[in-house]
Formats: C-alpha cells, sequence, structure tokens
C-alpha cells in the first residue's frame, strides 16, 4: 500500500525550501540536467534522492553524471567530481553533450525576465554606460538555447519582471511562437519558471507568462501587481504544493549547513 | 641505442611573465574556481603589465586582480563573478570608470573559438546566441559573428572568429620538463585553449620526471609539441582549487571580496599579497604554512 504524502504545515518550511521542492518535481526520472550552483544544484539533488534515482546531473565544467555529497560554491568545484562517471570539460558538456541533442533539462537563474521568457543575467542599465555589470551569460546562453526544456530559478520582484530586458543574454521564446524556430534554435525553450511568490509556465498559443500555481498565503492578485510585464492569469489558479516532510528532511540534509538554503530562525 | 637528450623548457615564473610584453593577447586557462593561473596573474601584476586583452570562458578572483591592477584593457569572455559571493568588485569599478572594455560570449562560442584557433581554421560554427544580444550587440569587435543560412542544409548557423593569442597561460597538475601535462578533473577548456596560442607557458603544481608521465600516457592532456616553456608553481592557484591538490581558501576569498568593495580597500591587499612581496613563495609565506596545509586534498575526494 502507498502511504499517503505527508505534507509540511505553514510555518514548518522556507520559502527557499518550497522552492528547491518545485525545481526538484520539474526533473523526471532517466533524464539529463543541466545545473548551476544554488538552488538549482539542491533541487536536482533532491530529485536524485526523491523519484528520479537515475537522473543524471551534468555541470558545464565538465562534470558528468555527478554525485556530490557535498555542497559546492563554484560550477567548477572539486566536489562535483565527486563520484561522476567521466570530468571533461567545455567542448564535451555544452558541445557534444548539450549542443549534440542530449540535455532534456537545464536550470538556470536570471536579473531579469520578460513577458516571453527571455533572460537578462549581462548588464542592468544601459548597454552604452551600465549601472551593474551581471556576471553574463556563462554557459547560460548555450543550456537555453539547446536543452528540450528550461527551468528558470528566480527571485520575485517587480523590477525584475519587465516589458523590455535591458540585454537579452538567453532566448526565450524571442517575441512570439515561431520565433525560436525562425532564428534557428534547437532547444525547446522555457516551461516552467519558479519564484518565491509562484510558478509561472507559457501560455501555449501566445507563448507568453502565465500563472501556475501561487504559493501558500499568497494571492494571484499579489503576483500580478508583482510583475511589470504582461501575466497571463485563467481563472482560478490552484496553490503550489507544499514541501512534504520527505522532501524537507531530504533537503536539510544535502544542504546541512545552510549554505543555499539558511536554514528558518528556531523560535 | 643511444636515448636522446629531451629538451629542457623549465623557467622561472619571473623569466615566464618577461616573455609577455605591453598589449599582448593571452588566453587565460582554468575555469571558474579550478585551476586559475593566480600566481602568474601575482607576476604580471609586479611586473606592472599593462594593456593585455585576455581571452577566456569565465574566470573570477584572478582577472578581477588583473582589472583592479589595471594589467587588461580587454575581455573576450562569457563569465565572471566570484560565485557564491558576489560580483567581481575591481572589474565592475573598473567598467564604471571606462578604463575596461568586455566583449560578451557564451561559454561555448569561446571554447569554440579556441577549438578553431588551435584547428587552424578561421571560424567555429555553433547554434548559441540566435536571437540574443550577444549576436545583436558589440562593443569593439565588429566581426564579433555572423549568421548564415548553412550552405548544405540552409539551418541557420552562427559563426564565430578563431584565437590565436600571442600567449597560452595553463595552470596543470603535473608537467614535465619537456612539457607534456597533465590534469586532473575537469580541464574546462584549458585542451583546446593551451593548442591556440603561439606560444604556450605551463604552470603546473609539480615538474614530474618523464617516466611518470610516460607510464599513463592516457592521462596526458597537453603534448610537449604544444608547449614552448614549463614553470614549476605549487599552490599555484591559491586561493582558488586544483582537484587532487588543494582545496579553495573561502576565507581568504571573502577578505578579498569584502575589501575590494572600495578602492582603497583593494590597493591595501594588492599591497599587503601582491606588490609587498618579493615572488610567489613570499607569498606563500605570508599566507602560512598552516593553512596551506589545511587545505591539502583528501583521499580519494580529491578536495
Amino acid at each position: 500500500m502507498v502511504e499517503a504524502k505527508k505534507h509540511a504545515k505553514p510555518g514548518e518550511y522556507s520559502t527557499l525550501e518550497l522552492m528547491a521542492a518545485c525545481g526538484s518535481r520539474a526533473i523526471r526520472d532517466r533524464e539529463v540536467v543541466f545545473v548551476g550552483t544554488g538552488l538549482p544544484m539542491v533541487a536536482s539533488l533532491l530529485a536524485k534522492r526523491m523519484h528520479a534515482k537515475n537522473a543524471k546531473i551534468v555541470y558545464e565544467a565538465g562534470f558528468i553524471d555527478s554525485n556530490a555529497k557535498d555542497i559546492a560554491l563554484s560550477i567548477a568545484d572539486s566536489r562535483l567530481a565527486y563520484r561522476a562517471s567521466a570530468a571533461v570539460g567545455l567542448i564535451e558538456t555544452l558541445g557534444l553533450l548539450l549542443q549534440g541533442g542530449h540535455c532534456d533539462v537545464g536550470f538556470v537563474g536570471a536579473a531579469q525576465i520578460d513577458e516571453y521568457g527571455n533572460l537578462n543575467t549581462t548588464y542592468i542599465g544601459d548597454f552604452d554606460k551600465p549601472k551593474v555589470r551581471l556576471p553574463g551569460s556563462g554557459g547560460g546562453n548555450d543550456i537555453v538555447s539547446s536543452a528540450k526544456r528550461i527551468v528558470v530559478i528566480m527571485k520575485h520582484e517587480k523590477r525584475k519582471f519587465v516589458k523590455k530586458l535591458d540585454y537579452v543574454t538567453s532566448p526565450g521564446y524571442i517575441d512570439g511562437p515561431d520565433a525560436r524556430k525562425r532564428v534557428g534554435l534547437k532547444g525547446g525553450g522555457p516551461v516552467l519558471v519558479v519564484t518565491d511568490l509562484c510558478q509561472m509556465g507559457f501560455d501555449d498559443k501566445t507563448k507568453k507568462l502565465k500563472l501556475l500555481t501561487v504559493h501558500p498565503g499568497i494571492t494571484a492578485v499579489q503576483v500580478v501587481e508583482n510583475v511589470s510585464c504582461d501575466l497571463i492569469v485563467d481563472g482560478h489558479v490552484p496553490e503550489t504544493e507544499p514541501p512534504t516532510i520527505e522532501e524537507l528532511n531530504l533537503l536539510r540534509a544535502i544542504d546541512p549547513t545552510g549554505i543555499y538554503i539558511p536554514k528558518p530562525n528556531k523560535k | 641505442m643511444v636515448e636522446a637528450e629531451v629538451e629542457d623548457k623549465r623557467i622561472t615564473l619571473k623569466e615566464a611573465v618577461k616573455l609577455v610584453s605591453d598589449g599582448s593577447h593571452l588566453f587565460w586557462g582554468g575555469f571558474g574556481f579550478q585551476r586559475p593561473p593566480m600566481a602568474f596573474a601575482h607576476e604580471l601584476v609586479r611586473q606592472k603589465k599593462r594593456n593585455l586583452t585576455i581571452y577566456t570562458c569565465g574566470s573570477e578572483v584572478d582577472i578581477d586582480i588583473l582589472s583592479g591592477a589595471r594589467v587588461v584593457s580587454r575581455f573576450e569572455i562569457a563569465f565572471y563573478a566570484i560565485e557564491g559571493i558576489g560580483l567581481v568588485p575591481n572589474i565592475q569599478r573598473r567598467i564604471r570608470e571606462g578604463s575596461i572594455e568586455i566583449e560578451d560570449y557564451s561559454n561555448l562560442a569561446m571554447a569554440l573559438r579556441f577549438l578553431g584557433g588551435a584547428l587552424g581554421v578561421p571560424f567555429m560554427p555553433l547554434k548559441s546566441m540566435l536571437g540574443t544580444d550577444l549576436l545583436a550587440k558589440h562593443r569593439f569587435r565588429k566581426d564579433k559573428a555572423k549568421v548564415i543560412d548553412c550552405p548544405f542544409t540552409g539551418e541557420k548557423v552562427v559563426l564565430v572568429p578563431s584565437v590565436n593569442p600571442d600567449f597560452s597561460i595553463v595552470h596543470a597538475c603535473r608537467v614535465d620538463k619537456e612539457g607534456n601535462a597533465q590534469i586532473d578533473g575537469t580541464r574546462g577548456e584549458d585542451i583546446e585553449g593551451a593548442r591556440a596560442g603561439k606560444k604556450t607557458i605551463v604552470l603546473a603544481e609539480e615538474i614530474v620526471d618523464s617516466s611518470v608521465i610516460r607510464a599513463q600516457p592516457d592521462q596526458t592532456v597537453i603534448p610537449n609539441i604544444y608547449v614552448s616553456h614549463v614553470v614549476e608553481c605549487p599552490w599555484g592557484s591559491y586561493p582558488m582549487m586544483v582537484y587532487n591538490y588543494y582545496d579553495y581558501d573561502m576565507e581568504h576569498v571573502r577578505m578579498y571580496y569584502d575589501m575590494c568593495q572600495t578602492e582603497e580597500g583593494w590597493q591595501k591587499y594588492c599591497e599587503e599579497y601582491i606588490t609587498g612581496v618579493d615572488s610567489h613563495m613570499e607569498f606563500l609565506q605570508k599566507i602560512g604554512v598552516e593553512r596551506l596545509l589545511k587545505l591539502k586534498a583528501k583521499k580519494p575526494f580529491g578536495y
């Protein structure tokens, strides 16, 4: 008999833990997953301990089917070599493996996103006189260009969900449903955006951002008030499934010192 | 049979850096926290090199130091930050001053540009950058990238120009005096980068006898044919990491990041740890044996 899933109650988990659980659920068993450090890494490690035990995690620096036991700070961190099946280089990971068509899902972050899921990780402000220089593409553009589907995890702020990006680093649906094909991209594009308020997807017809679920305690109105771009809200929006007790216990074991998911203050 | 005497390509770190004249173009090895040529960066600062152009996929504290000390004026690059901590403080400041220019590519684009240079072909095709500002906007390279219709299939393809820099600088794990180099763990874009430069300088954690290399030739990722000079440079990536040799020193990296939030803080760091010491050895002495030994890699983990 399958035991019913026990969900954590409000107050028993943090928003970051909920976001990691959402990311984890986007990974299916046996998939090849490209992830960065931070929350995407924690989410993919959770998936491997839950429902996707045979998922293969690839880090662009060159680690294939990594099984890291310790949390890594860098994408090239030696910790990621632990029980990996191969340690190679970028031409292999981003070229042969990703562009060659073997990557199912890529996890990325962004400083800005627009309603077509285009992403900015390069400049804030004017290109000729930028206010802030962000880290740049790294492998982000490559992953978003060629993975079969993309999951974006980012902080939800009004100034981050914009009508027009300051700089387009990675391609979402560009300007509409056929644009990826038109410009020659191979990958499928973004399917899920996880924030600290909600989960969003993309409307099948228009390929514009669409609200999928709101996190417990958050309303659809609150989400709409916190974007500066169009957001499709279609009828009643269900609540995000909270983390299960099992997911929470595993998450806390994956990141025991709270490097990416700080421990909630004990009352 | 008489055994041929092998060429001895060993020179000192100081001699290697002297070869790099102002205005040179460098392939910069290592990837993220892994095997950056940190000691080489420090010596470039000590010898007051100027106006260099750096080509690399992603680098962190090493290129931030080169930017703070005004060694570099141009980057062709995909990524820089201090992962796990924040944005690169000196580069940020130099961009605002207008003393550094950056041409942005993706990681695959840069890696392919090195592969193209190594292969001796003028460009490489790829399927990234399409539909984005990486393609639409350029800073100083008018020939940054082009989209063509494939002459065989009609499919849209991006072409990026190959790179053959004056020097390739790579920090390896082991090398023999002839220049056969082995790298443990991830190789980043070093295999291609080491073959793209007009001259390649390999620094390594240890210089080993050729018999060590030749006992496991499958581990050699840079054969001596590509290598002009060899430099013995233990702890040459500190405070970053070398797989199987040592872990990163996040306490030091954090201190660097905090100090560099202001120009005065950066100048203080530079004087204390780079220009205020005479050599890489003196720098290591300043860090201290105890601290370094704590970072030594443990078996079988490699960190």
